[in-house]
């Protein structure tokens, strides 16, 4: 088991590591814009009932849903390369992070589809109405007036997913990208003090979801801020 | 790489053999973790001296770390203690004589502990006040009140939260082939290399969680039926 425990190595760890942050965040962020184009794109056609297109969006959120995300970054990992393929487009020695983040953002992409969809469906259809009394028409009203107040329903809970992508990318590591998790694998390597360097990497990823839970309470009420009294008493 | 089509059937084959560890790897935790989380969100409810600190730090803690960690700080952090009490009071247990998926099961009922926790409480929050005051008017003392009245009542709103726990717990449970567990992840990852067909061996084992998660959400759909039989007045 290595050797004996250190407790002054968890906060000298902590600095080697959390240089990494920066590897964990760029996933985190590239993941969850290309997310949001996803899931939103998914919703839109989901809620419009496009033909086809609807069948093949609830496909993919039920099988994003349904499998857990180390087998979908496995299927990305191997897949991608083999399906690209076919069209002669070579990427099996393309940098492994971009796998990961294709992988987050496609599982993003449905978790919030379904939270947009909810969403949307939670906006009054007399705002969608009203919209059309003022002359505004299909799509000036969805994008204008609907979308805007969906959005506003829908932080809570893609505040709620990102954390949990967050938590997730500490599982880019096996397939070989260097974010904080792989390079505390590689310190357990070269020193063996595998538990203290756990302990620091979990210190790091506690106060960064810490944080993001601040900032998002702080945006959250800042977006909700023109809603009457009586609807955010209850919350 | 050309894609196999009749290997994703072997390697299914092979891979559904590990389910049993899976579903314990996803039974046990939920089982043991809905004792801790819901004598952690009574204790939260309370607010019980000293205890409900603990409490929150203890979900705080656990809904706010990768569950990775839990299972490697647990992995390597428990043999290190059990050693040290075994060395101490001379009980003569070696570490290495444990097997790894207890730790496992440790970890990953301490993280169901936390995240069942929160459902408890939001459940029971949901419980209108006046079940508990009408339970007291007909001379239930807190304790009847709270186990005949409030938890039932809970417990039956919460089953869609319960069953996205189980999927959300399910799939964690693939994390444990990283500790080396020959769960069905840990299946695939072996049927994989050893024929050097990974992308197959992975759609298999995908397919296999797909279906257990479309089990699972139709299971929860007749038990929410019948749990919330009593609820049916209002807007249905």
């Amino acid at each position: 088991m290595g050797k004996a425990f250190d407790p002054s190595l968890i906060v000298d760890f902590i600095p080697t590591l959390i240089y990494y942050l920066g590897v964990t965040l760029q996933i985190l962020a590239a993941s969850v814009l290309l997310g949001m184009v996803i899931g939103i794109a998914a919703a839109i056609l989901r809620v419009f009932r496009i033909p086809v297109l609807n069948q093949f969006v609830i496909l993919y959120i039920s099988f994003i849903r349904g499998t857990p995300i180390l087998i979908q970054l496995f299927l990305v990992f191997y897949g991608l390369p083999a399906i690209l393929l076919f069209i002669n487009i070579d990427i099996s020695r393309m940098d492994a992070l971009y796998f990961v983040i294709i992988t987050y953002a496609l599982s993003n992409g449905a978790h919030f589809a379904e939270i947009f969809r909810g969403a949307i469906k939670a906006v009054d259809y007399g705002q969608t109405e009203a919209a059309y009394s003022v002359g505004m028409n299909n799509s000036q009203s969805f994008f204008r007036i609907v979308l805007p107040q969906a959005i506003r329903i829908a932080f809570p809970n893609i505040a709620n997913s990102i954390i949990g992508s967050l938590k997730d990318t500490s599982l880019a590591f096996t397939i070989g990208v260097m974010d904080m998790m792989g390079r505390g694998e590689t310190l357990i390597a070269a020193t063996a003090h595998a538990l203290e360097v756990y302990l620091s990497l979990a210190v790091i990823y506690y106060a960064v979801v810490l944080l993001f839970e601040k900032i998002f309470r702080l945006y959250e009420n800042r977006i909700n801020r023109h809603q009457s009294v009586d609807v955010s008493v209850t919350g | 790489m050309t894609i196999d089509i009749l290997f994703i059937w072997t390697a299914f084959k092979e891979i559904i053999r590990a389910l049993p560890i899976t579903l314990i790897l996803t039974i046990f935790p939920l089982l043991a973790g809905f004792i801790i989380g819901l004598a952690v969100a009574l204790i939260r409810i309370y607010k019980v001296k000293f205890l409900s600190g603990i409490a929150n730090g203890y979900v705080s803690f656990f809904r706010g770390t990768p569950i990775i960690m839990h299972i490697m700080l647990i992995y390597f952090g428990f043999p290190l203690l059990i050693d040290q009490i075994s060395k101490k009071f001379d009980l003569g247990i070696q570490s290495n004589s444990i097997p790894i998926i207890l730790f496992v099961l440790t970890a990953l009922s301490l993280s169901a502990g936390a995240y069942l926790s929160e459902i408890f409480r939001s459940g029971i929050i949901s419980v209108s006040n006046g079940q508990m005051e009408a339970a007291y008017s007909v001379g239930m003392n807190s304790f009847q009140a709270m186990t005949r009245i409030v938890l039932p009542q809970a417990i039956a709103q919460s089953i869609p939260n319960f069953t996205n726990i189980f999927i959300g717990f399910l799939h964690t449970s693939s994390i444990a082939f990283i500790v080396s567990q020959k769960e069905m992840t840990g299946a695939a990852n072996i049927v994989a290399s050893t024929n050097l067909k990974f992308l197959e061996s992975f759609i298999a084992a995908g397919l296999i969680y797909w279906g257990l998660t479309i089990i699972a959400e139709g299971l929860s759909f007749l038990i929410e039926k019948k749990a919330t039989a009593y609820n049916r007045g209002g807007v249905q």
